[in-house]
């Protein structure tokens, strides 16, 4: 997988609620479906509102890892998120990485307690019919 | 963590109580969907019970693909149904089956009736059955407006529930799912209004297991290829199924004026086309499925002086546009927006409704009935406002004829008289499409009498200008009758039907783990049928007692006019073909 390339979500507006993404994402995850067990996530908050559709973008400076006291959250040299010291992160159970995103992109896996974080894989951009993510060259 | 599909959620409203039983072989023999809820259907129904007894049961079935694969999730509900006073079988798509399946269950059996108005609340294994009193009156939309919360975290949830028409057991009362989608057919609202449930939200945040991820994810790839590459969904895509407006406009099978006409003068205005071009704001789709065919129109309706604006967003397909459009001419796309929109807020099928419009503006114009029936309402053809009145009356059954009208069209007719123009098939509302000997015929074989059945319109277009082969149609009918309750099992969502044939069929199972061949699966097909039917039997379905409207074999259809002497002979044959060997135990041998 190329470094360079990034999630973006390009069109927002576009999305029709096809779920394509978010069970790509658990598949290549997990080799499982779920909504839950997947580091994207769309909420259709209203019913006669659009679909929001959450993924982690990898930003800057990222508050998940301020907000991590064990330290064992860390961004890699390719802007990833990863998991440094996964035995510290169990032990710890207070979710202040999930909290301070306000983006509501990371949360926790049900099954291990731990975030899922996204692997810059692409494959919820290969299914997206609408282009609403993309999986681009970062600019 | 769900690997296949095994286990069944019985609910007790009368009761409180809920049960969760693994029953792997009934799901080994059935698959799931049609096949799954007719078997359950049949040993959770006693015999002979009125529809709205509590011991009518409401079964939801998804299938074995639901959740796993493109257009492949809509879900099964079965129950007697109040207007045919048999077998119900209503399909829907939205989140449901994907729910369902992320909870863990592979069907969900309500039983019993609840003293006060209820919400059915079920997260994966737990089920919390709560007051739903303070939503009593309110639309599908206002019901999900107030469950439908922003989860915290990532969660699927599927909200089903009735509007004010199911809560006054308009006989033709729809359930919503998530929304847009429909148990539209046969009367599923009414059900659950009897049964006071109004609601049941279903919250799935388990996982599905496939055998094979790898050979899954190779399978739903090319899948997902065929649905977004090939022009198989490109009339659902890009249109949506009001695309059928002036194809069928265009060979005379459009219904106009309660079946009078084949054609209508202003058929371009209720195009598809026209509807995409002036109100379509956007379109959704149901899990996993990249086509999206339901297209969403926003007007916006005025209602007071000054720039006051209601915004109506409207769900509309070919078959309500019949119905509420040509079929009662009306000539804007407004018009028959506004009508659809009415019927959606109330949850009333608008196929059924338009047929009983229908035949209340023949009946008036034919003096069966006058203003003192109507309160003082002239139903016109055309008239959109008085139709909009009407619609209010029949769902508060404001007076002894409205009370009769929200019963359906055949209950109607039976009252008043007009049987001539009373258009049913097997007592529920044909679709909008006016084609031909298959299309009647095919309705009313069907096990549900709906066109989904065998898709008979689709033999009469492929005939046109041809001389009418019977014995062929009637060979068509059955292999579809049988072919399709293998899609309905699984539970493909028929607009991708041609992108399940029998080599993907068989593949996509194999890539869940089920193992069957093109003539395991066309065997069952057979039996599901078989099964379907000995259910209407069971209840009284007779064919020598099916009426057809005279106005069906009075009208012309895209191939002309339909001889009853030749369709009786039809059906004759149909029944002697299907029936005649597997009422002996031999049916083995079917036509190819």
């Amino acid at each position: 997988m190329p470094s360079h390339e990034t999630l973006r979500l390009e069109h927002p507006e576009r999305c029709i609620g096809c779920y394509n993404c978010v069970f790509a994402c658990s598949l290549e995850l997990f080799n499982v479906v779920s909504a839950t067990r997947t580091a994207v996530s769309i909420k259709p908050c209203s019913p006669s509102d659009r679909f929001v559709v959450t993924f982690c973008t990898t930003c800057d400076d990222p508050p998940c890892i301020k907000a991590c006291k064990p330290k064992a959250l860390q961004k890699d040299k390719d802007g990833k998120l990863k998991l440094t010291a996964p035995s510290e992160c169990e032990k710890c159970e207070t979710f202040d990485c999930a909290e301070a995103c306000i983006a509501g992109a990371l949360w926790i896996d049900p099954e291990t307690n731990k975030p899922i974080l996204c692997t810059l894989c692409g494959e919820c951009a290969k299914v997206c019919p609408h282009e609403v993510i993309t999986f681009k060259e970062k600019k | 963590m769900s690997k296949i599909l095994d286990k069944v959620l019985y609910v007790d409203l009368g009761e409180c109580k809920y049960e969760i039983a693994e029953q792997p072989e009934l799901f080994d023999r059935f698959l799931g969907g049609s096949g799954l809820a007719i078997e359950l259907l049949l040993k959770e129904c006693p015999e002979g019970i009125d529809p709205y007894a509590p011991e009518n049961p409401v079964i939801l079935a998804p299938g074995p693909l639901g959740g796993l694969f493109p257009s492949a999730g809509k879900t099964v509900a079965t129950f007697k149904s109040p207007i045919t006073g048999n077998l119900g079988e209503s399909h829907a798509g939205g989140r449901l089956a994907s729910c369902l399946r992320l909870a863990g269950y592979g069907a969900l059996v309500i039983k019993n009736s609840a003293a006060t108005p209820t919400f059915l609340e079920i997260t994966d294994g737990e089920v919390v059955f709560r007051d739903a009193s303070p939503l009593k009156g309110f639309s599908s939309l206002e019901v999900e407006r107030r469950l439908r919360g922003c989860a915290a975290v990532a969660r699927l949830q599927s909200v089903i529930s009735i509007g004010a028409a199911g809560e006054n057991r308009v006989a033709y009362a729809c359930a919503n799912v998530d929304r847009y989608n429909y148990f539209g057919r046969l009367g599923l609202g009414a059900v659950l209004g009897s049964k006071n449930l109004k609601v049941i939200s279903i919250v799935g945040s388990g996982s599905i297991m496939v055998p094979d991820p790898k050979f899954y994810k190779k399978t739903f790839r090319r899948l997902y290829a065929e649905e977004i590459e090939t022009d198989k969904m490109a009339k659902y895509h890009f249109t949506g199924t009001p695309a059928n407006v002036l194809v069928l406009n265009e060979i005379k099978a459009l219904p106009t004026k309660n079946f009078q006409k084949g054609t209508f003068e202003c058929a371009e205005a209720l195009s598809g086309e026209n509807l995409g071009e002036k109100w379509v704001e956007r379109k959704v789709s149901c899990p996993l499925c990249p086509t999206g065919c339901m297209h969403i129109a926003k007007i916006r309706q005025p209602f007071a002086s000054g720039y006051e604006y209601e915004p109506l967003d409207v769900y509309h397909n070919y078959e309500s546009i019949y119905a509420l459009g040509s079929n009662l001419c009306i000539r804007t796309s407004e018009e028959v927006l506004k009508l659809i929109h009415k019927a959606n807020i109330y949850g009333i099928d608008t196929m059924l409704l338009g047929n009983v419009l229908g035949w209340a503006t023949e009946a008036f114009e034919n003096g069966l009935i006058n203003q003192q029936h109507t309160a003082g309402l002239a139903p016109k053809w055309g008239d959109t406002e008085t139709y909009l009145a009407i619609i209010d009356n029949i769902v508060s059954a404001s007076n002894e004829f409205y009370a009769k009208l929200a019963e359906g069209v055949e209950k109607a007719a039976e009252a008043y008289g007009g049987q001539d123009f009373a258009i049913a098939l097997g007592g529920n509302g044909p679709a909008g499409y006016h084609t031909g000997y298959a299309s009647v015929l095919g309705t009313i074989v069907g096990a549900r009498h709906s066109h989904n059945n065998n898709g008979g319109y689709d033999i009469d277009q492929k005939m046109l200008h041809q001389n009418l082969n019977q014995s062929h149609v009637v060979s068509e009918l059955i292999k579809e009758n049988e072919w399709r309750y293998v899609l309905t099992s699984l539970v493909i969502c028929l607009f991708a039907r041609r992108i399940y044939n029998e080599k993907n069929v068989v593949e996509a199972l194999k890539a869940v783990g089920i193992e069957r061949s093109v003539k395991e699966l066309q065997k069952l097909g057979r039996q599901i049928y078989a099964r379907a039917f000995e259910f209407k039997f069971r209840e009284g379905f007779d064919f020598n007692k099916v009426k057809v409207p005279r106005r069906l074999f009075e009208s012309l259809t895209s191939n002309g006019k339909i001889d009853e002497a030749v369709f009786r002979d039809m059906l004759k044959e149909y029944v002697k073909a299907e029936f005649d060997s597997a009422l002996q135990g031999q049916k083995s041998s079917k036509p190819a």
